[in-house]
């Protein structure tokens, strides 16, 4: 037996992939386990890491979530943990328990492949360590995103470990012919298989106006019932009134960023499609806003950054999969049945 | 339209929470229904008392004799639904709700305005207010408010958004001599509206013209509606405030709604004949013309002055204002010559001179306001040794008798001196002012709404046959489908084209020989621009490429494009890039359309291209109700009108393509709601012919 080693970017689709992959295995009749070697906490009210909290629900995981993911590592990590030796020890430790009694483990990576590249933990060194296949997760943003692949497949060929393939996750519908003409056959050039395409899908991928306030906080005035509404783009409300209307009607299901005394772009948003209205600055805004918005359901968040801190904030808002999201969780592996090679992936396991 | 006779003249009123504390609301509302010298019945409620004011008190409104015409509530927000709702099941049939604590406060304010209206509905009980001073009527009377006094009969209707406006306003009133015929405190306007109002003034005997203020309307079409037929009966005059950036901003958080832009608050008045005044002043500047004054024939204006610089201004202003100075016939100017002194001015302005006495002005009055060519006229007098301010005044009010027909207007220009004068003047309802300018603006308000009553009240619908619904609503879907509110520009053009408007050919490309395929199908030379509903401005990201002749041009142009768009905006999805039939260069123009939340499509008309933004060379219609007529006059409003009719030698254009253009966009974004937004810039415009080169489309 072998495992499988999800790797990717932030927002790649990791975790969708990787739920979708378990749950169709297990269906597949193979005793399926899920380990985090590197976890991290997102958020401003989390402790703990989400992906290891969902697998273990879904996967019905009986270990506790410190040997599911023995490592947390957040951002200035090396003040706590030095010792290479000692960390590699406790990792595999955690991950014989978790694989103990199951025929496949599907191993997640960390945000990003690099991450405690200083004590020798990164994915690929990880990978060779777990004796895992290694599966890249591309998320297209322009051409240089295929250059990450392939520059990360070389490497890991380089280090004498088999490369599977990769997978393309939230492809836009303008760029599904281009991946399927241009990108797959670059790859399959160089010898990488294409696993799988899987197409956007904004119930999927788009954040919900919950995973924004956990990133960013603050208080909820009016719409509380919403908070499950999907938010698939983000608008800054800073510009004039007379062209706020024109602007804010462009976006549909947007988040809409503006300062809490910009009682008239709220009001304007609020007249258009949006999915959650975000006041930054800590202004209280007009009662009229708060009636309004709630009167038409869409929360209203006053967050005490300034705008500007509000939106690097945004970046690490994304769509989290949780356990009671079964029609989420059903997406995960419709999308792995129709878009992704399973049957190729899962003999590259179980060999 | 509500019958709301009973607003203003039942036969018996409820107050509900009444009250023998003086200067409580309560209080306040019995005593004016009382002193105001109502004949009806009064039925003051409140369970504590038995007497209010020697009025006998009921328990609760079940209890009065019978179900009264009118209820006051004036109740704390909390008893206030309970009162409504006894109200109702008693058989009230209309509710004024004096208390706040509503919509104004917040979210549970909401909660209870919202409550308070199911109430209305379920019962089928009219409301004014929430959270307003009530109403009057002089010539009723009845004073259903908590206001202070009680003004002077008159033939003003007041009908007024904030409550404050309508206390200070009634207390000026008398100061100033004003009569009034009705004031309505339309509060949240939960229930009934301006336009409710509006619609009841214009029914009512006693009022001349009808006065508003107001910081929004709220329901755009039944305004123009309503409000179109009555600006033909009476002078309809709105202060709408929250004009100026900052202003607007006030009024939102004032009324907690978004008021439309006040470019289509101004269209939209235009459109229905509504005077507008530009501040408080001009409001009862134009209340006093129009109740005392005629409405004139037409714009022509003459000037009697007994001082050049004066008569000048006056005369600045006429033309300022699209007034026009009265030109005499030669009877006129040669009896002014034989009679007047040789240094006279006998030309409009007429300048008696420094030295005239009230019989020369009676003389030069005289001739003037006969003279056939005069529709309006200005007396102005300046405080010199031999002036005679009240014998002129007496002249000016006896030779106003003899020509009743035309305005007459008179600034005394000055202070101690000619007070007495001018109050004469006033009291014979002749509007004096210090300064000429207000004199005119009054002139201006009363020659606009001549002109409103002399336009058809019918409107020609525009009605076309090729029209091709079925293949803008397949776009539409498509659109839709993939999750985008922003048409690209093929598909935009395709729509367009389906409503018979000539568009260049337009097909998107996802690569470099799908644009030469489709440059070789439509012919060369082509225009290549970017195609992705994120970018605004393609010039500005290097996402257009024109004059490309051969395939080579095409492929190169294509890369070029990706490549600098990407380097601008490098997280947009770009669909393709879309390729057009470069058009011979026309005389640029834009149609364009914003949905307003108000008064729905605006259409805009103007000067195309880049500096569109800059030179504003813009006119607008709204797009309900619009005419072929109209349409030619948004041409005419503009300056790129003289560039059509062929600036310079240039050949004139086809205007009548520009507007058959225009009108079909009025169809088109009448028959589709979802269209919240559109622009055609540029359009070219040709000596035979128009084509819609750029087509932008934003859905809901």
């Amino acid at each position: 037996m072998k495992n499988l080693y999800i790797m990717g970017t932030a927002g790649s689709g990791k975790t969708s992939v990787a739920t979708g992959l378990a749950l169709k295995f297990s269906r597949e009749g193979y005793r399926v386990a899920y380990f985090k070697p590197i976890g991290n906490i997102t958020g401003a009210f989390l402790r703990e890491d989400e992906d290891a909290v969902l697998m273990k629900q879904i996967l019905h995981m009986e270990h506790p979530l410190e040997t599911i993911v023995p490592y947390i590592a957040g951002p200035s990590y090396l003040s706590g943990y030095k010792n290479h030796c000692e960390s590699l020890k406790n990792i595999r430790k955690a991950y014989e328990t978790v694989a103990e009694g199951n025929d496949l483990v599907i191993i997640g990576g960390a945000n990003f492949p690099h991450i405690m590249g200083c004590l020798g933990l990164d994915a690929p060194s990880l990978a060779q360590e777990l004796d895992a296949v290694p599966l890249f997760m591309i998320k297209i943003n322009n051409d240089y995103s295929l250059d990450h692949a392939i520059f990360i497949n070389n490497y890991m060929q380089c280090k004498g470990i088999p490369v599977l393939g990769n997978i393309f996750h939230n492809v836009p519908r303008p760029l599904l012919a281009k991946t399927e003409g241009i990108y797959r056959p670059v790859l399959e050039e160089r010898g990488y298989h294409t696993l799988g395409i899987i197409p956007s899908n904004a119930v999927l991928t788009s954040p919900k106006v919950k995973e924004y306030y956990e990133v960013l906080g603050g208080e909820i005035l009016a719409g509380e019932d919403n908070m499950d509404r999907l938010v698939e783009d983000t608008v800054i409300g800073a510009m004039t009134i007379e062209s706020a209307l024109g602007y804010l009607r462009r976006n549909a299901n947007k988040a809409v960023i503006t300062g809490g005394d910009r009682s008239d772009v709220a009001l304007a948003a609020l007249e258009t499609s949006t999915s959650a209205l975000i006041l930054t600055g800590g202004l209280y805004p007009d009662v009229k806003v708060i009636a309004r918005a709630e009167e038409k359901k869409v929360p209203l968040i006053l967050v005490h950054y300034d705008t500007y801190n509000t939106i690097e904030k945004l970046s690490k808002v994304t769509r989290r999969i949780r356990a009671k999201d079964e029609e989420t969780i059903k997406m995960t592996v419709d999308n792995i049945e129709k878009h992704v090679d399973w049957r190729n992936v899962l003999k590259a396991i179980i060999i | 339209m509500a019958k709301m006779t009973n607003f203003f003249n039942p036969k018996s009123v409820a107050i509900i929470g009444a009250s023998n504390k003086p200067g409580k609301i309560g209080n306040v509302v019995v005593k004016n229904m009382i002193n105001c010298g109502y004949k009806g019945k009064i039925f003051p409620v409140n369970p504590k008392e038995a007497v209010i004011e020697g009025l006998g008190c009921y328990p609760s409104v079940d209890r009065t004799p019978i179900p009264p015409d009118l209820a006051v509530i004036s109740v704390p927000a909390a008893g206030a639904l309970a009162a409504a709702e006894a109200c109702g099941k008693y058989g009230v049939k209309n509710l004024i709700v004096i208390t706040a604590g509503f919509k104004e406060t917040g979210k549970k304010g909401l909660e209870l305005e919202r409550k308070l209206v199911d109430i209305c509905r379920q019962f089928k009980m009219r409301l004014l207010g929430p959270n307003c001073v009530g109403l009057l009527d002089t010539h009723v009377p009845i004073n259903a408010s908590f206001a202070a006094g009680f003004p002077k009969k008159g033939g003003i209707a007041f009908i007024s958004q904030s409550g404050a406006m309508v206390l200070s306003i009634l207390d000026w009133s008398h100061k100033a001599g004003l009569g009034f015929s009705k004031f309505i405190s339309l509060g949240n306007k939960a229930d009934l509206t301006e336009t409710h109002f509006i619609e009841e003034a214009a029914e009512d005997p006693h009022t001349q013209v009808i006065l508003c203020y107001i910081e929004d309307v709220e329901n755009g079409s039944h305004f123009l509606e309503a409000v179109r037929a009555v600006s033909r009966k009476k002078p309809v005059i709105i202060l709408k405030a929250g004009t100026s950036q900052s202003g607007a901003l006030a009024a939102s958080s004032h009324t907690g709604a978004l008021a439309g832009s006040d470019l289509a608050y101004e269209t939209a008045f235009r459109q229905c004949g509504v005077i507008r005044a530009g501040n408080m002043p001009d409001l009862f500047d134009l209340a006093v013309a129009f109740t005392s004054q005629p409405v004139p024939r037409g714009d022509r204006v003459a000037v009697i002055t007994n001082s050049g610089g004066p008569g000048i201004i006056a005369t600045d202003t006429i033309e300022l204002k699209n007034l026009k100075m009265a030109r005499f016939t030669k009877e006129t100017i040669a009896a002014l010559r034989s009679n007047l002194p040789a240094e006279s001015n006998i030309y409009n302005p007429v300048d008696v001179l420094g030295d005239a006495k009230a019989e020369r002005y009676r003389f030069a009055l005289e001739k003037t306001l006969a003279d056939p060519g005069v529709d309006n006229a200005v007396v102005l007098v300046c405080p010199a040794a031999v002036t005679e301010p009240v014998e002129t005044a007496r002249v000016i009010i006896e030779v106003r008798k003899k020509y009743p027909g035309k305005p007459l207007f008179a600034a005394y220009m000055g202070g101690p001196k000619l007070e007495e004068g001018a109050k004469i003047l006033e009291e014979e309802k002749i509007p004096c002012f210090t300064f000429p300018e207000q004199a005119i603006n009054s002139i201006n308000g009363l020659v606009s709404y001549a002109r409103t009553k002399n336009l058809s009240a019918k409107t020609e619908l525009l009605t076309f046959d090729n029209i091709d619904q079925k293949t803008v609503k397949a776009v539409f879907y498509d659109v839709l489908k993939d999750k985008r509110l922003v048409l690209l520009g093929s598909e935009a053009a395709e729509v367009v084209a389906a409503y018979g408007i000539d568009a260049a050919p337009t097909l998107l490309a996802s690569s470099p020989e799908e644009a030469v395929d489709i440059s070789g199908k439509i012919g060369y030379p082509v225009v290549l621009k970017v195609a992705s509903p994120k970018i605004m401005h393609k010039t500005d990201v290097g996402g257009v490429k024109t004059g490309l002749e051969s395939p080579e041009k095409v492929r190169q142009g294509f890369l070029e494009i990706m490549d600098n768009v990407h380097r601008h905006l490098p997280r947009v999805i770009i669909y393709g890039v879309e390729v057009q039939k470069m058009m011979p260069q026309g005389t640029e123009l834009i149609i364009g359309m914003t949905r307003d939340i108000q008064f729905g499509p605006l259409i805009a008309f103007g000067l195309g291209g880049i500096f569109v933004n800059l030179l504003k060379d813009v006119s607008f219609r709204l797009a309900k109700g619009l005419s072929y007529n109209e349409i030619e006059k948004m041409l005419t409003e503009t300056k790129a009108y003289t560039l059509l009719r062929g600036y310079r030698g240039e050949k004139p254009a086809d205007t009548k393509a520009i507007i058959e253009m225009i009108a079909r966009v009025a169809k088109l974004v009448n028959d589709f709601p979802e269209i919240t937004e559109m622009d055609i810039n540029p359009v070219f415009s040709y000596h035979q012919g128009a084509s819609a080169l750029d087509v932008k489309i934003t859905v809901s």
